[in-house]
């Protein structure tokens, strides 16, 4: 009879509508502003700047090199200087212009200080574009445990690599520090064994600095 | 002369108690905002990728319609709102601007994405025009490379709150002579002539950084 095809589909469609409104697997839609998807780990979107305690001192030594990779070079940096003009280890500013970023990441992997990473927040629009969208230091920095909060697995594992270098470094230091004393004590005694005629002088005062390290171990 | 109490001095305790009661109390303002900012109706056009994520925000996941904006019209003549989705090149933006006059008023602007607020990754090329924000006035700005179809839904939020606050008492779309025809740019041999509209834009002035001590 003509007529059945077009029923039976239709019949399918029917079913298919009233079961989109009960059955939980139907219901893909996520009420955005009250519910929201699990957020990924790996999800970034725009970079911000890392601070170990306090927001004064982030991580960020203003060494440029994020500024001079930027693909869309959205990044200014000017160093901060002291009252004599001697270039310091921070940024005086550091703008991110949001508006031209394009969320590529490349800043979070060229940072040698691991300063720099990419957040999480994506809820960013604004009436201005100038006044609003150019983000200052102030709203870039962030405490480090936000990064752990959203990116537990990277964060722990840039933290463990931080504090390796740390620790690193400090046994170089104490290394050196060993090294300078015993050279300094050789030194003493070959000029205690060579009766000269200035035997007051000690030939080596500028390893004396750095000895006090290695007492304390 | 005494006037009638304005209704949004009516006590919030009142309103909420009598909205209970299935009565809404509101000033006349309010409720044609509410029905303007319920039914903003897109123009279904995008220029590049954002558009995807413009698309999936009108798909079944995101769902714009839950906020009344998800009858993308295909005529300018019958939509509020542009969401301008995607690099604006130098060859397209003349386009751009036509379909912007051609909208009724009231209407409103979207940029999403990097490339249609700034140009973005394009901005020091040859062709790709650094900001629609140059020829047609912008309402909200979007950024992201592209934005998530949830960072959409809160600039339409954003829209949405904008409208909200609008005066229609003040409103410039329905003063006399208002002439909101923006004029479009022509390709000329170095580009889009004039460069920007001075009406909307003007160049940024550089700012002098200085180093603190």
């Amino acid at each position: 009879m003509f007529g059945i095809g077009v029923l039976k589909g239709m019949a399918v469609t029917f079913k298919n509508f009233v079961e989109s409104y009960y059955k939980k697997e139907r219901l893909t839609t996520i009420e955005y502003p009250e519910k929201r998807l699990a957020e990924k780990e790996r999800f970034r979107n725009f970079p911000f700047l890392i601070f170990d305690e306090k927001p004064e001192d982030p991580r960020c030594v203003a060494c440029d090199i994020c500024a001079k990779e930027c693909p869309p070079q959205c990044i200014t940096i000017v160093r901060a200087q002291d009252a004599q003009g001697k270039p310091l280890k921070k940024p005086a500013t550091f703008d991110i212009d949001y508006s031209i970023c394009m969320n590529c990441g490349v800043c979070e992997e060229v940072c040698p200080f691991d300063a720099i990473f990419m957040d999480h927040e994506f809820e960013l629009a604004e009436y201005g574009r100038f006044e609003d969208l150019n983000y200052t230091i102030d709203r870039l920095l962030k405490p480090k445990e936000h990064f752990m909060k959203i990116r537990p697995t990277d964060a722990t594992r840039i933290e463990a690599e931080l504090k390796k270098k740390e620790n690193a470094k400090k046994a170089a230091a104490e290394k050196a520090a060993a090294a300078a004393k015993a050279k300094a004590e050789a030194a003493k005694t070959q000029a205690s064994q060579v009766p000269d005629t200035k035997p007051e002088t000690k030939p080596n005062e500028p390893a004396q600095p750095a000895d006090p390290p290695a007492e304390a171990k | 002369m005494t006037h009638a109490p304005n209704v949004s001095q009516v006590d919030p305790a009142l309103k909420s108690e009598l909205a209970k009661k299935g009565i809404a109390v509101m000033k006349l303002q309010e409720l044609y905002n509410w029905g303007r900012r319920s039914s903003i109706w897109p123009m279904q056009f995008g220029l590049a990728c954002c558009a995807i994520e413009m698309i999936a925000t009108a798909c079944a996941r995101y769902d714009i319609d839950r906020f009344g904006a998800g009858l993308f019209r295909a005529s300018p003549r019958q939509s509020d709102l542009m969401i301008v989705a995607g690099t604006v090149t130098k060859k397209m933006a003349p386009q751009v601007v036509r379909l912007y006059n051609q909208m009724p008023e009231p209407k409103y602007v979207i940029t999403m994405g990097a490339c249609s607020i700034s140009g973005g990754p394009f901005k020091e090329g040859y062709n790709v025009l650094k900001g629609i924000d140059r020829y047609i006035p912008v309402d909200v700005h979007l950024p992201g490379c592209p934005p998530r179809p949830e960072a959409l839904l809160h600039g339409l939020m954003k829209l949405q709150a904008k409208i909200d606050h609008q005066d229609i008492e003040k409103t410039e779309w329905y003063q006399k002579g208002l002439k909101r025809e923006f004029p479009i740019p022509e390709f000329g041999p170095n580009g889009l002539l004039p460069p920007y509209n001075p009406e909307v834009w003007q160049p940024q002035k550089r700012k002098e950084i200085t180093v603190p001590a």
